[in-house]
């Protein structure tokens, strides 16, 4: 370079720094980070104490990082560098094709965790005399493991199913038969629709609905058609976790679509929230960057659903993740009782709630993605 | 702080370069001195004071020295006094917890001892302060006798956390007056900017590997190898760049400090790798501790011992563990194998060979350096020569995919391979030239932007060098 080069270079990035320092400081700041889900770090304060132990220095620097100009689209450099020197895991997500993101699967590290919920289930709705069916949902890495790139590397979430089922079946009696595998009826709904989204974990209610039928054949109900639901896109921007975790900004959101039924009286009520409504559906999170809480309302230990018109008068008990949330609406229109459970946060015993309430019908549901991380489940009794 | 932090280079930075060169110029040592003493208490807001009390009494034991100039006996007393006030300093808050786990039983309340931390740079800075000491004993400096100014030499944060050991006499001069060209000025900042790339870029991304490779439960031969190739980048170029981030600073502000690295992985022997890596402390202990203990020349045997102190230093100054002692040990020794047994075939082979040679010893000596633990040392160096070593796994398409880029580019900047194009490049016609250097000043520019979103996405952002 010449001289007059390098001075040019220099003092780009000289006054760059400035610069961005300076925005930083003056630009307004936010107080929470939607795409983080996490308040952001506080202006630290100023003291004697807060010195000497060093807190005050290291707050300065997260609220620096925290509300650091144009933060989102430094992120976005970052991801494209990265993808154009050739990775294709970026915070453990692979870059598939389609605009589709998939997240490493890590071998399951609490099988008798899970086994051990299952089989305490299992005893108890058995004791009951009910319906018992646990359906450990695979997620897009098994399920849609085309799209993968070549070089990635993965547990596999078939094995790890196997795993369960043979601790539950050396701790109890039933061993396969308390399973329902929903793999084929994934990987062939994915043949037509969209089962998973492209930025977030969850499957879409086109691959609930798969599941649906499943779950119909299996429990002795009448599954209904596609075409008893009115397909209705509710939201045209669904940026989900996977999304917060790569922070591309111009990675293409995704449709959320619900199947809309008018066959359906019911009286939904949330007692965490305190709330009684008639909808299965919270509008309101379709403005929010959590937009799959349209679903059931969010996260809520316990929901109560009544179907007026349910096309029998069976009860249901379901113990499950937030993956059930855009199953649940199919499978109120066959029971006049919804009984919802989610162990993550519900405190009481499932057992007991099965045999006081007389349920009918037992399902355990979760997907294969989170289920190892879910330290509530170990309480079910 | 960090050099590569976001709150060091867009606020701390700014402020004090605005701070520096906009206030008149008989501030600027009283800019440097306050700032450099506020990035040391931000990471040390206590240890602050144990710098402040070490550089004063070597202060003070220097002004008694240059007073009791015609009595030797009372000068050495002072040195005496400086040395063993440093290196106890150094001894008990580096060493107190290594020697109370060692000899736990003949020290009361060990558990005391194990719990102090060590202060940053504690290393650096206590050799640097000697340096001042002896030289002035030795009549190679003039005594200084403004504290300001000497607390400023030792204190300056370009190079006080992580080196170069900047010695006394090399600076003295720019202590109290020092010229700064715009040239040089853009010249440092460049060369800051290389720095804070090869750290963001190279070194940090390595660091991923390395840790992947550290954690893996079971290891193939093939890919121990890789991580200790990789670890061994990875301190290479995470150490020099901060050595370019500071030569480059202290270039800003109108300082030469020497060079610390050139290109140690290129060298071809034992010996050359030593005068290339870690260049201010090699010649610190050659010329503090092995010329004054006699070096080579009262005889073999002596000069054997000479290595043997001085290499047991080295390894132990690095860390208070036993691998680093190990480590200075296995360079001890090579060294004098090749100086006394097979140095003069070595230079005879094929300058590949060497090479090989080299990096074989280079890499198995930073695993030893690598790994504290010594059940996981020795099954990590096991794996890498097969011992119990688990079957090749079917991922290294997939580290290939997300690291080959990243090791292909450390491997070219830890070579000499931009010095060679460089030299092309003068030998080009003056307009492609000028087309290439707007290429590269362009290319470096968004590097730059792009080590930014790093800082910016990152939390991780070790410098390894800050344990020493």
């Amino acid at each position: 370079m010449t001289k007059m080069q390098k001075g040019i270079l220099v003092g780009f990035i000289a006054a760059l720094t400035a610069i961005l320092g300076l925005l930083t400081v003056i630009l307004p700041k936010k107080d929470y980070s939607e795409n983080e889900n996490r308040y952001l770090e506080e202006c630290p304060e100023f003291s004697f104490e807060n010195i000497k132990d060093g807190s005050f220095m290291s707050d300065v620097e997260t609220y620096v990082s925290d509300h650091f100009a144009f933060r989102d689209v430094f992120m976005t450099v970052k991801t494209y560098y990265e993808r154009a020197t050739g990775r294709n895991r970026i915070n453990d997500i692979y870059m598939c094709g389609d605009g589709y993101y998939i997240e490493e699967y890590k071998p399951l590290e609490n099988a008798d965790r899970i086994a051990g919920a299952i089989s305490r289930l299992a005893a108890a709705a058995k004791e009951q005399g009910s319906e018992f069916v646990a359906v450990l949902v695979p997620t897009a890495v098994s399920v849609e493991s085309y799209r993968l790139p070549a070089t990635a590397k993965n547990a596999s979430q078939a094995e790890d199913i196997e795993k369960i089922k043979a601790l539950v079946k050396a701790g109890e009696t039933a061993g396969d038969s308390l399973f329902l595998d929903v793999t084929d009826a994934l990987v062939r709904a994915g043949d037509r629709d969209q089962v998973f989204y492209k930025l977030d974990h969850h499957w879409t209610t086109a691959g609930a609905f798969a599941a649906y039928t499943e779950l119909c054949k299996r429990l002795g109900l009448e599954p209904l058609e596609r075409s008893a639901f009115k397909e209705e896109t509710v939201s045209t921007d669904f940026k989900g976790s996977f999304y917060s975790k790569v922070n591309d900004l111009l990675a293409k959101p995704d449709d959320i679509v619900a199947f809309k039924s008018d066959r359906l009286k019911l009286t939904v009520s949330y007692p965490d929230k305190k709330v009684e409504t008639d909808t299965l559906y919270a509008e309101e999170y379709l403005e929010k960057k959590d937009k799959y809480s349209y679903f059931l309302n969010n996260q809520n230990s316990f929901v109560e659903i009544t179907n007026a018109n349910a096309s029998t008068d069976r009860t249901l008990a379901i113990v499950k993740d937030s993956y059930a949330n855009c199953l649940v609406p199919f499978l109120c229109e066959h029971y006049a009782k919804v009984y919802v459970f989610d162990t993550r946060y519900y405190r009481e015993k499932v057992s007991d709630f099965i045999k006081n309430e007389k349920v009918t019908d037992v399902i355990f549901l979760y997907n294969m993605y989170t289920i190892d991380k879910d330290t509530g489940i170990k309480g079910i009794e | 702080m960090v050099f590569s932090s976001l709150f060091f280079l867009f606020f701390y930075f700014v402020l004090f370069l605005g701070l520096y060169f906009g206030l008149p110029q008989k501030c600027r040592n009283w800019v440097l001195l306050v700032f450099s003493l506020v990035f040391y208490a931000w990471g040390e807001p206590v240890y602050v004071f144990l710098m402040l009390g070490m550089t004063f009494s070597d202060y003070c034991l220097g002004l008694l020295m240059a007073k009791n100039d015609a009595r030797p006996g009372r000068r050495k007393v002072f040195l005496i006094l400086s040395v063993v006030i440093d290196l106890s300093c150094l001894a008990f808050f580096k060493y107190a917890g290594f020697i109370a786990g060692n000899f736990g039983m003949l020290i009361p309340s060990n558990a005391f001892f194990r719990k102090i931390a060590l202060p940053i740079g504690i290393s650096f800075f206590t050799f640097q302060t000697m340096s001042y000491t002896i030289d002035l004993y030795k009549r190679e400096v003039e005594v200084e006798r403004n504290y300001g100014e000497y607390l400023m030499y030792v204190s300056m944060f370009p190079q006080l956390i992580a080196g170069p050991i900047v010695r006394y006499k090399t600076v003295k001069q720019e202590l109290h007056r020092r010229v700064i060209t715009w040239d040089k000025a853009v010249d440092g900042g460049l060369r800051f900017i290389y720095g804070l790339l090869k750290k963001v870029l190279l070194a940090n991304r390595l660091g991923m590997l390395w840790d992947e490779a550290k954690a893996a439960a079971s290891l193939s031969t093939g890919f121990a190898w890789v991580g200790a190739v990789t670890f061994t980048l990875q301190l290479y170029l995470d150490f020099s760049a901060y050595s370019d981030m500071a030569i480059g600073l202290g270039q800003i502000l109108g300082f030469n400090f020497n060079e610390n690295f050139k290109y140690p992985l290129s060298a071809d022997s034992v010996t050359d790798f030593w005068r290339k890596w870690h260049i201010s402390l090699s010649s610190w202990f050659r010329d503090y501790v092995y010329i004054p203990l006699g070096g080579n020349r009262r005889g073999v045997p002596r000069q054997i011992l000479n290595l043997a102190i001085v290499w047991t230093l080295t390894g132990l100054w690095h860390g208070a563990s036993w691998n680093y002692v190990i480590w200075g040990v296995y360079y001890g020794v090579l060294l004098c194998l090749e100086k006394f047994v097979y140095g003069k075939y070595l230079e005879k082979a094929p300058k590949l060979l060497r090479h090989l040679y080299l990096l074989f010893i280079v890499v198995v000596g930073f695993t030893v350096f690598a790994i504290e633990d010594f059940g996981r040392l020795s099954a990590y160096l096991g794996a890498m020569f097969g011992i119990n070593a688990a079957p090749a796994a079917g991922n290294a398409l997939f580290y290939l995919q997300n690291y080959g880029f990243v090791l292909a580019a450390s491997a070219i900047v830890s070579l000499p391979v931009f010095p060679a194009l460089k030299s092309r490049f003068e030998g080009l016609k003056a307009g492609t030239r000028k087309v290439l250097g707007t290429v590269y000043a362009c290319v470096v520019g968004l590097l730059f932007v792009v080590a930014a979103s790093y800082m910016v996405a990152d939390t991780y952002n070790p410098f390894l060098y800050f344990r020493f």
